[in-house]
């Protein structure tokens, strides 16, 4: 009787799935609930609610006399030792998606990757992580990944395309025609090594290295001073003056977490430390890194050259160097020059600009202040950005003569991202053998005669050296979930090398382990720890060969462009992302979707207002935002948007700005055009932004101080707080804890406001993404949000990040207006919540003065009308089981990671023994690449957090409400004079 | 802190405290007064996995006696580990080995004391030394009562089902005719009548209402016949196998396991044919191995999304007899819930239970507890006084 109910179900559950829309098809207008247009709007008449009546007692009355479904217990067949079903088994691994690099641990249940965590083994990232790390778990689990090979379109099997692809292969080596591997930068050495081999094999084949946002301006300058075409390693955390022009280094230039980690470790004011560096930032548009510094100045990209030659010169100047002339500009850079020169051997100048004459210019100013092996290391170089943009330039160009007659693209989408996409495009057509190893069913595997996709990171071996020396091992987490092949076994397959990668790469370690290894480590200890460090043999600074300096050219005869990379989507990798399309973006707080930032000034002269709609260039129309802070006669749009192939969630998001791009020179240059914008009168569209309000009314919300008053008086900016704690008295009864009490202590000094710990929390505690209509509805479910303010100029403003989330009251006021009791306090002084207590009635939100609580407007999970990842069986793998999914109709709000509170707690009473510090970690304070949460034991004298709660930059957040927060801020230090 | 405004069931509930108490004294004074050798029988539950003392063969040899067949020094090396021994050519542990179909003996990890304290323990015939009957009686002897009340209570739960469904149609029924005949019929001219009739079917039909809503998804008496025929009854009753010889991971997991078919091997690759139902349902273990298909038990003890049990920390930490919960289990062929695993039912136990206090060192840093303990004030910390009743224990 009972297996056939199941039967039933499963028959049930085939309907259902028959029933589910096919393909991508778009979704049509958003309806509540499954209601049609008539019944939204009110046209629903007494039958139908009598209808509905009739059914929904008859289905409860249905439901409630049925058996509980049959629910099956499955073991494995055999359990292999090091696996316990509900105890998470870690590895370490390395994330490198052509552009970024992070070694990571790979958090796994039951063998399925769930959690992403820093490696804090790694000496590059330390235990950091970016927000896309963070979310490329989702990316495993992305119902766009191809199941199968495809040739031509059809589905295929690895067999036949071996077989074909080799036979192809074979025939035009012996023709002797050009074949062209076209990859993204590679820098596994291992892969290098395979791709060598395997050029021999096949010698026709050439190699082209491409990146869509590439660096190659660098290695061409430093070809010229120093001999070598390198990117030297920056050492933030050893220069005491930085000048950045357009490098975004905290959030995208070449090592975002390392230099996060560096810089907020040099600016830490703990124990005592009144050390800081100071951060000059020249930028066009507002950055993550413009918006931390101490001296954000706005210029144009015509100006870059101008003010680069203008600080050269006043240090040339003074060191008695060859100055150059320079046409005026409105620029002062008489303060910084003074302070690098101060600091000479200290200081650091980087530019993000991929233009030589910049970079030439960059270097110079470098070698004067007497940078080089000190604060720039040419020896210890970075392998990221190999991309040539010339030899790319070459390679269209011989496709379209025809030139090429086999074209195999490994983790590059140039249809997509080459800024001629159209020349790219024609050139492809005439290519006889076109062969993707695309993950997903892109722009560019669209147009290729072969689909060979390759494994998503989590199911792949590779090695990384992204700077020289320092090595770290990606592995599988999981078994390849769907018939796909990791591109190295391609290129062995059909290389006929005999074995797998995973043999070739072992082999490889081998041979690298047995000599230049101090620790003796081996390679099991290697796959432990995830990385490696090389012996380095030190070698000597190249002598620096003085080139003669030139302003690049410049047209600045109208709006100027410049691109930059969303901290969220960056190039478009991973523009189907939900969690990273929904992440609100750091400076703007906008999500899905990109637009065009131009100044409130600007703004103002061409009545130009928010969500109005542009053309640019008479072509692409975007939505305006106005920036504060965008440097005055530029507009700013982010790249990675407008995909047409990216899957579900991607799809047609934005407006894809790569050909906007200025190739005027022998490099792709993210700024340097200058584009027509006319508004579209009439025409407005919607942006979701989730922060409208900048200002703080008055209320001493976000606090800051200067350096310089902080020395004097620690205190300083924060003296409202001890008003408060004199003057607050209360009627309640004082909580009393015993052995635990947890707390949380941010330091808005080293928090830049990268958003990782809002992903990071998105991934643990399975946060639904809900959608553009519905953000804009205000109804973003992130239990971690980071609140931006403005101050001063708004032309120029000051900025403050802020991470918010529930600061755990100890006289919370949501806690005494439920009327169920839904949420209460601990003993632990957490202030908890239980779903399945609560009744929806929203009182706490609106009584919450932190407005962190989340209502559950709708149903998140299974439910089509939210197609994100919570719909499909795929993409629920990545949800964590040790947190509830939560249903509609029930607040939900940060529980401090309770499930790792348990988890810690219980492993100590296992191990009988007391918790220890820090053995708790949350999981925004995990993976925070700049250290800026701290998380313990308030009870515990001794404890990081207990320590930081008396020093006097700690506040409360809102503390004259006397809510007595779990949570307190630490006032921000900015390094100014005034 | 908050009533949680739960139901109990009061037999149920001092039932389960009787048995607690009762265990809970028995564990204490037995592990008080005999300390190694309990230690013992406890070691010895992997060893009832292939070995009897005085029962026969199982797949190794019946070890009543083994202290006069062979050397104390013999025994420890092999027991320590086997497949070394007979390597090393010693020709007893070889004829021992081929004389027991060549299945080594898999290595253990006990100290010499330990295997001499089981060697004590065989030689007293499975019991602890100087224990008397009632105290080796592992699980105490109303456990078979406890098995027929609850056969019983499962018939009369249903019973008793039928009887609220009739009552509720009655007094339904009754409701309709009161109100019939105060508008249109009007034959009884007391109007008080009606309304008392009304009120108090409306009362009962309440009641009735409320109990059933309650208890719905609860599966208590739940006994789904599972894919095989396993016996509890064989397993863990007559052959006196331990718990977590099976259910492994129960000391270091959220999940006390289901064994893979690997574990079942472990005995089944010699055991191929059961007394009560032959070859039949051991050779769907075989099968599954052949198949490659991991056999689909269906789950019994059901707890709703919301709620995260984990019994590594009853189990391990809390030192919770598996019985506790499930029920006497020895005594059943196929898996019965005992219990309702209703939230007043956990909740009932966090407020009584003990929790290890004196014993783990993790519970060190609640000093004022231990004040109150040294000053008298209280006399033990249950679950409860260390946050054992706050919603976050078991719902995040």
């Amino acid at each position: 009787m009972e297996k056939k109910y199941w039967q039933s179900l499963e028959a049930y559950k085939e309907l259902k799935k028959s029933e589910l829309p096919q393909g991508n098809e778009p979704h049509a207008e958003f309806s509540i609930e499954g209601l049609d247009e008539s019944e939204i709007k009110g046209k629903s008449s007494r039958r139908d609610f009598l209808k509905m009546l009739g059914f929904s007692v008859s289905a409860v009355a249905l439901a409630s006399s049925c058996q509980t479904p049959i629910r099956k217990a499955i073991p494995l067949l055999n359990q292999p030792e090091d696996l316990i079903p509900g105890v998470p088994n870690f590895y370490a691994s390395t994330f490198f998606d052509g552009i970024d690099y992070c070694s990571i641990l790979v958090k796994t249940r039951e063998n399925r990757p769930i959690k992403i965590e820093g490696n804090d083994l790694s000496p590059l990232t330390k235990s950091g992580t970016s927000a896309r790390v963070q979310a490329s778990v989702l990316n495993l689990y992305d119902d766009a990944r191809l199941r199968k090979p495809f040739n031509n379109g059809n589905e295929s099997d690895w067999e036949t395309i071996d077989r074909e692809i080799s036979q192809q292969l074979g025939g035009l080596a012996q023709e002797g025609k050009s074949v062209v591997l076209l990859t993204s930068t590679i820098i596994s050495p291992t892969t290098r090594k395979l791709i060598k081999e395997f050029r021999e094999i096949y010698p026709n084949i050439t190699w082209t290295t491409y990146d869509e946002v590439s660096a190659s301006a660098i290695r061409k300058a430093n070809e010229q001073n120093f001999g070598r075409a390198v990117i030297p390693f920056y050492h933030f955390d050893k220069a005491t003056v930085i000048v950045s022009f357009n490098a975004d280094f905290l959030g995208n230039w070449l090592l975002p977490v390392t230099f996060s980690k560096q810089f907020s470790g040099r600016r830490k004011l703990s124990n005592g430390n009144t050390d800081m560096s100071r951060l000059y930032m020249f930028e066009s548009a507002m950055s993550l890194t413009g918006s931390n510094a101490d001296y954000r100045i706005p210029i144009k990209p015509s100006e870059e050259g101008l003010v680069l030659m203008s600080l050269y010169n006043e240090i040339a100047g003074i060191s008695g160097a060859t100055t150059y002339p320079v046409p005026s500009h409105g620029f002062d850079v008489k303060q910084a020059a003074m302070d690098l020169l101060d600091n000479k051997g200290k200081s650091l100048v980087v530019s993000g600009t991929n233009n030589v004459n910049i970079q030439l210019i960059v270097n110079a100013i470098n070698q004067l202040l007497g940078n080089y092996a000190s604060t720039i290391d040419l020896n210890k170089t970075v392998n990221l950005k190999q991309g040539d943009d010339e030899r790319m330039r070459q390679l269209v160009a011989k496709m379209n003569q025809g030139q090429v007659a086999g074209l195999l693209m490994y983790n590059v989408n140039p249809a997509y991202n080459y800024p001629q996409t159209d020349v790219f495009i024609s050139g492809l057509k005439k290519v006889g053998l076109k062969v993707s190893f695309a993950e997903t069913m892109d722009e560019t595997a669209l147009l290729c005669d072969y689909v060979c996709p390759d494994n998503n990171y989590l199911e792949s071996w590779n090695d990384a050296e992204a700077v020289k020396g320092y090595l770290s091992i990606t592995q599988p987490t999981i078994q390849p979930i769907f018939n796909t092949r990791q591109f190295q076994d391609s290129l062995m397959a059909w290389g006929s090398f005999g074995g797998d990668f995973s043999t070739y790469l072992e082999a490889n370690w081998k041979g690298l382990l047995s000599s230049g290894n101090p620790d003796g480590k081996s390679w099991a200890k290697v796959k432990h720890d995830g990385v490696y460090t090389r012996k380095a043999d030190a070698g000597e600074t190249p002598g620096f060969i003085p080139q003669g300096l030139k302003l690049p050219e410049a047209n600045s005869s109208g709006v100027e462009l410049a691109l930059y990379e969303k901290i969220g989507i960056g190039t478009g990798k991973y523009s189907n992302n939900p969690w990273l399309l929904e992440m609100p973006d750091p400076i703007t707080t906008a999500t899905w979707d990109n637009y065009a930032c131009v100044s409130p000034k600007f703004a103002e002269e061409h009545q130009l207002q928010f969500e109005d709609v542009v053309k640019i260039n008479g072509q692409i129309e975007l939505p305006v935002l106005v920036q504060p802070g965008q440097a005055y006669g530029t507009v700013s749009i982010a790249l990675g948007f407008g995909r047409t192939a990216a899957g579900k969630a991607g799809n047609n998001v934005g407006q894809n700005v790569y050909r906007l791009m200025n190739g005027k020179n022998s490099t792709f240059q993210l700024s340097g055009e200058v584009v027509s914008l006319e508004k579209v009168i009439g025409k407005t569209y919607p942006l979701a932004l989730t922060q409208m309000h900048h200002t703080m009314e008055g209320r001493p919300i976000a606090r800051e101080t200067t350096l310089r008053d902080f020395i004097k008086n620690p205190s300083s900016g924060n003296e409202k707080e001890r008003f408060n704690e004199e003057n607050n008295t209360t009627l309640y009864q004082k909580v009393n804890f015993d052995g635990i009490q947890w707390g949380m202590s941010i330091d808005l000094s080293s928090c830049t406001g990268c958003a990782n710990c809002v992903i990071a929390c998105q991934a643990e505690n399975n946060v639904a993404v809900i959608g553009k209509e519905q953000v804009k509805n205000r109804r973003i479910m992130h239990w971690m949000r980071i609140d931006r303010y403005y101050s001063e100029d708004v032309e120029n403003p000051e900025v403050f990040h802020m991470p918010t989330m529930c600061q755990h009251c100890d006289n919370a006021p949501c806690e005494n207006v439920c009327p169920v009791a839904a949420t209460n306090h601990s003993t632990e002084g957490l202030n908890q919540m239980a779903y399945n207590r609560c009744i929806g009635t929203r009182y706490c939100i609106n009584n919450c003065p932190y407005k962190v609580r989340r209502f559950n407007w709708f149903e998140f999970t299974n439910n089509n009308q939210f197609d994100y990842n919570m719909n499909s069986e795929l993409g629920k793998m990545v949800l964590n089981p040790d947190v509830i999914v939560r249903q509609r109709g029930v607040v939900e709000k940060c529980s401090l990671c309770i499930q790792r509170i348990q988890e810690k707690k219980l492993l100590a009473k296992m191990e009988n023994r007391p918790l220890k510090e820090g053995e708790v970690v949350v999981a925004c304070q995990q993976s925070c690449p700049t250290d800026a949460i701290g998380f313990g034991n308030l009870q515990n004298p001794s404890s990081k957090v207990s320590k930081e709660r008396k020093e006097k930059r700690t506040y409360h957040l809102l503390g004259h409400l006397h809510t007595l927060p779990s949570t307190t801020y630490m006032t921000k230090v900015r390094n100014k004079e005034s | 802190m908050i009533n949680t405004g739960i139901v109990f069931k009061k037999p149920l509930a001092l039932n389960a405290f009787l048995k607690n108490g009762l265990l809970i004294l028995l564990l204490l004074f037995s592990s008080l007064s005999f300390g190694q050798t309990a230690e013992a029988e406890a070691n010895f539950a992997v060893c009832k996995a292939c070995h009897t003392i005085g029962g026969g063969k199982l797949v190794g040899p019946d070890l009543k006696g083994v202290t006069e067949r062979r050397e104390e020094a013999w025994i420890l090396r092999f027991v320590k580990n086997s497949t070394e021994f007979i390597q090393s050519g010693d020709p007893v542990a070889k004829q021992v080995f081929e004389e027991n179909n060549s299945i080594p003996m898999p290595p253990n990890n006990l100290t010499d004391e330990q295997i001499k304290d089981i060697l004590l323990y065989i030689e007293n015939g499975g019991k602890v030394a100087g224990a008397s009957e009632a105290v080796v009686e592992q699980t105490p002897k109303p456990a078979q009562d406890e098995l027929e009340s609850t056969m019983i209570l499962a018939e009369k739960k249903q019973a008793e089902a039928q009887n609220l469904y009739i009552t509720f149609i009655i007094l339904s029924v009754l409701i309709v005719i009161s109100i019939f005949d105060l508008l249109v019929s009007k034959i009884l001219k007391a109007r008080w009548i009606h309304v008392v009739i009304m009120l108090i079917s409306v009362v009962v039909i309440g009641e009735i209402v409320f109990l059933e809503s309650a208890a719905l998804g609860r599966q208590q008496y739940y006994q789904p016949e599972q894919p095989i025929m396993f016996s509890h009854k064989v397993h863990a009753g007559q052959n006196k196998i331990d718990c977590k010889y099976c259910h492994f991971t129960a000391d270091e997991s959220m999940h006390a396991g289901i064994p893979p078919v690997n574990v079942c091997m472990n005995c089944h690759s010699q055991v191929k044919q059961g007394k009560l139902t032959g070859t039949k349902e051991i050779d769907k273990i075989y099968s599954a191995i052949e198949r490659n298909k991991p056999i689909e038990w269906i789950k019994v003890h059901n707890l709703p999304d919301h709620v995260y049990f984990n019994h590594a920390q009853h189990v391990n930490v809390g030192k919770v007899a598996c019985a506790e919960c499930h029920g006497p289990v020895e005594k059943m062929d196929q898996i019965i819930q005992v219990e309702d695993l209703s939230m007043g039912w956990c909740i009932q136990c966090h407020r009584e239970k003990e929790v290890q206090f004196a014993d783990n060192k993790f519970y060190d840093q609640y000093t004022k507890l231990h004040q109150q303990i040294k000053s008298g004030k209280i006399s033990k910390v249950t679950v409860q006084m260390i946050g054992g009743d706050e919603c976050q224990k078991c719902h995040y």
